[in-house]
C-alpha cells in the first residue's frame, strides 16, 4: 500500500516537473496568423480586392511549389528591428516547409514606416538580399512613399511570387519581367547589343541546322529555346483558377536565418 | 537452489543492461547537443566568410571611383587578416567586431567622398548584401547561444555532469552581445 502511494507521489512530481519545464519558453508579442495565413492585414491597410488577389496568388504558389509567401501588416513593431520582427514572426508561424525553409515574409509596419522582406534559407538563391532590395525599390517604394500601402504590397507580392516561380522552373506571369533581366544602368546598352548579337548567331545556326537536318529528313526541334530574351509567346503558367474561400493553410515549419532586405519610407 | 542462482544472475544482467542502455542514451544525447553546437558555430563561420567575400565585390563596384579612401581600406585588410589568425571564440569575436567596424568606417568614408555612389545600383546591391549578412551573423550567433545554453545546461545537471567530466564534454563558450562594433574608434580621413 505505502509502496503504491510512494510511486503515485513520484509520478505526480515527475509530471509536475515536466510541465514546469515546458511552460518556460512561451513566446510573447507576435500576433497569431489569421485564417487566410498568406495575407494578414493586422494594420487594416489592404483593400479587400487586393487582399483577395494576394491570397489567391500566394495560395496557388503554395499549391504548385510548396513555397509560402506571407504578407503581414502591423501597426507598429513594438520597438523591434523590422528584420528581427519579420524573422521571428516567420519562424514562429513556420512559414515555408520544414527542411526546405522556402518561406518569405513581406512585413510592413504602418507607424514605423518600414517594410522588410525576410527570406528563408531555401529561397536565398532565388532572392538574394540585393535582389530583394531591388524588388522593393522597383516595385514598392513609389507606392509606399505615397501611402498607397495596398497597391504597393500587391505589386511587391506579385514580383516576389513571380521570382519564386522562376526559381522553381515555372513560367512566371506573362507581363512580368524578371528583375535579373532588367540591366543595371550603364552597361544596359552593351548587354543589349550583346544579346542582339547572340540572338543573330543563334538564329543563323538554327536556320543552317534546319536546312541541313531537313534535307536529311531528320527532326531538329532540339534547337528551339535558345537564350534569347523571351518574346516568344508560349503558354503562361496562368494564375487565377484558385477559388478563395476559407483558410486551410498553415505554416509548414520552415525557418529563417536572417536573409532579406528592408527599406524605410 | 540452482534455479534461484539463475534468477539472480538474470536479474543482475538485466539491471546492468538497463543501466548501460540509459548511460548510452545520456551519452548520445550529450553528443547530439554538442553536434548542434558545432553546427551552429559553422553557420557563424560560413556567414563571416560570406561577409569577407563581399569586400572584393564592393571594390569592383567602386572601381570607377579611382581613389577609394586608401587609408580606411588598410584598416579593413588589417582587420581581415586578424580574423584569419584568431583561434578562440573570444578572439574571433573581437577580430570580427573590429572588421565590422572597419568595414562600416570605410564604406562611410567612400560614400562621403563619392556621394553619387548612393544612387549606384551596384552599390545599393552591396549595401543590401552587407546588411543581410550582418543580420545573418547576428542571428547565427543568437541561435548558437541558444543551443550552447541547452548543451551547457545538459552537461551541468546531475547525473550527466559526472559523465560529462568523465568523457571530456567541455562547456561551450557564448557570444557576448557587445556594442564594440558600434563603439569602434572613428578614423578621421580628412
Amino acid at each position: 500500500m505505502t509502496k503504491r502511494i510512494i510511486s503515485l507521489l513520484l509520478a505526480a512530481v515527475l509530471t509536475a516537473s515536466f510541465m514546469c519545464a515546458c511552460s518556460i519558453d512561451a513566446e510573447e508579442g507576435y500576433p497569431k496568423p489569421t485564417e487566410r495565413f498568406f495575407v494578414n492585414d493586422f494594420a487594416d491597410i489592404i483593400e479587400e480586392a487586393d487582399e483577395n488577389e494576394i491570397y489567391s496568388r500566394c495560395a496557388s504558389l503554395n499549391d504548385s511549389t510548396t513555397a509560402q509567401v506571407v504578407v503581414v501588416t502591423v501597426e507598429d513593431l513594438n520597438g523591434e528591428e523590422p528584420s528581427d520582427y519579420a524573422l521571428n514572426l516567420g519562424r514562429e508561424w513556420g512559414v515555408g516547409q520544414k527542411d526546405k525553409d522556402n518561406g518569405i515574409v513581406i512585413l510592413l509596419s504602418r507607424d514605423d514606416r518600414e517594410v522588410y522582406i525576410a527570406v528563408g534559407g531555401g529561397l536565398e538563391g532565388a532572392m538574394p538580399d540585393s535582389k530583394t532590395g531591388r524588388i522593393l525599390d522597383r516595385y514598392g517604394m513609389e507606392y509606399f512613399k505615397a501611402d498607397e500601402f495596398s497597391a504597393g504590397l500587391l505589386s511587391v507580392c506579385k514580383a516576389v511570387v513571380n521570382e519564386v516561380y522562376i526559381e522553381y522552373g515555372i513560367e512566371p506571369e506573362e507581363s512580368y519581367t524578371p528583375i535579373d533581366s532588367i540591366a543595371d544602368s550603364g552597361d544596359e546598352e552593351f548587354s543589349y547589343a550583346g544579346k542582339v548579337a547572340v540572338s543573330w548567331v543563334i538564329l543563323i545556326i538554327v536556320v543552317v541546322a534546319y536546312i541541313l537536318l531537313f534535307s536529311r529528313r531528320r527532326r531538329g526541334f532540339f534547337w528551339f529555346g535558345g537564350p534569347g530574351s523571351g518574346g516568344f509567346g508560349g503558354g503562361s503558367g496562368g494564375f487565377g483558377g484558385f477559388s478563395g474561400g476559407g483558410g486551410g493553410f498553415s505554416g509548414g515549419g520552415g525557418s529563417f536565418g536572417g536573409g532579406g532586405a528592408g527599406r524605410g519610407f | 537452489m540452482k534455479k534461484k542462482g539463475l534468477i539472480i544472475l538474470v536479474a543482475v544482467i538485466a539491471v546492468i543492461v538497463v543501466i548501460a542502455l540509459s548511460l548510452a542514451g545520456i551519452y548520445n544525447g550529450m553528443v547530439e547537443k554538442q553536434q548542434s553546437v558545432e553546427e551552429a558555430q559553422s553557420t557563424i563561420s560560413a556567414q563571416l566568410q560570406r561577409r569577407a567575400d563581399l569586400i572584393p565585390n564592393f571594390l569592383s563596384s567602386v572601381k570607377g571611383y579611382t581613389d577609394y579612401e586608401q587609408s580606411t581600406y588598410t584598416a579593413v585588410t588589417e582587420a581581415r587578416s586578424a580574423v584569419s589568425k584568431a583561434s578562440t571564440v573570444e578572439e574571433t569575436q573581437a577580430a570580427e567586431d573590429r572588421l565590422n567596424g572597419a568595414i562600416s568606417v570605410w564604406v562611410n568614408a567612400v560614400t562621403e567622398a563619392y556621394p553619387d555612389l548612393k544612387a549606384n545600383d551596384q552599390f545599393i546591391a552591396f549595401e543590401d548584401e552587407l546588411a543581410g549578412t550582418e543580420n545573418r551573423i547576428m542571428q547565427a550567433r543568437k541561435d548558437y547561444n541558444a543551443v550552447a545554453k541547452e548543451y551547457n545546461v545538459s552537461i551541468k545537471k546531475f547525473p550527466r555532469n559526472i559523465f560529462a567530466s568523465l568523457f571530456g564534454f567541455e562547456k561551450a563558450d557564448y557570444f557576448e552581445s557587445t556594442d564594440a562594433a558600434e563603439s569602434v574608434p572613428q578614423v578621421s580621413f580628412e
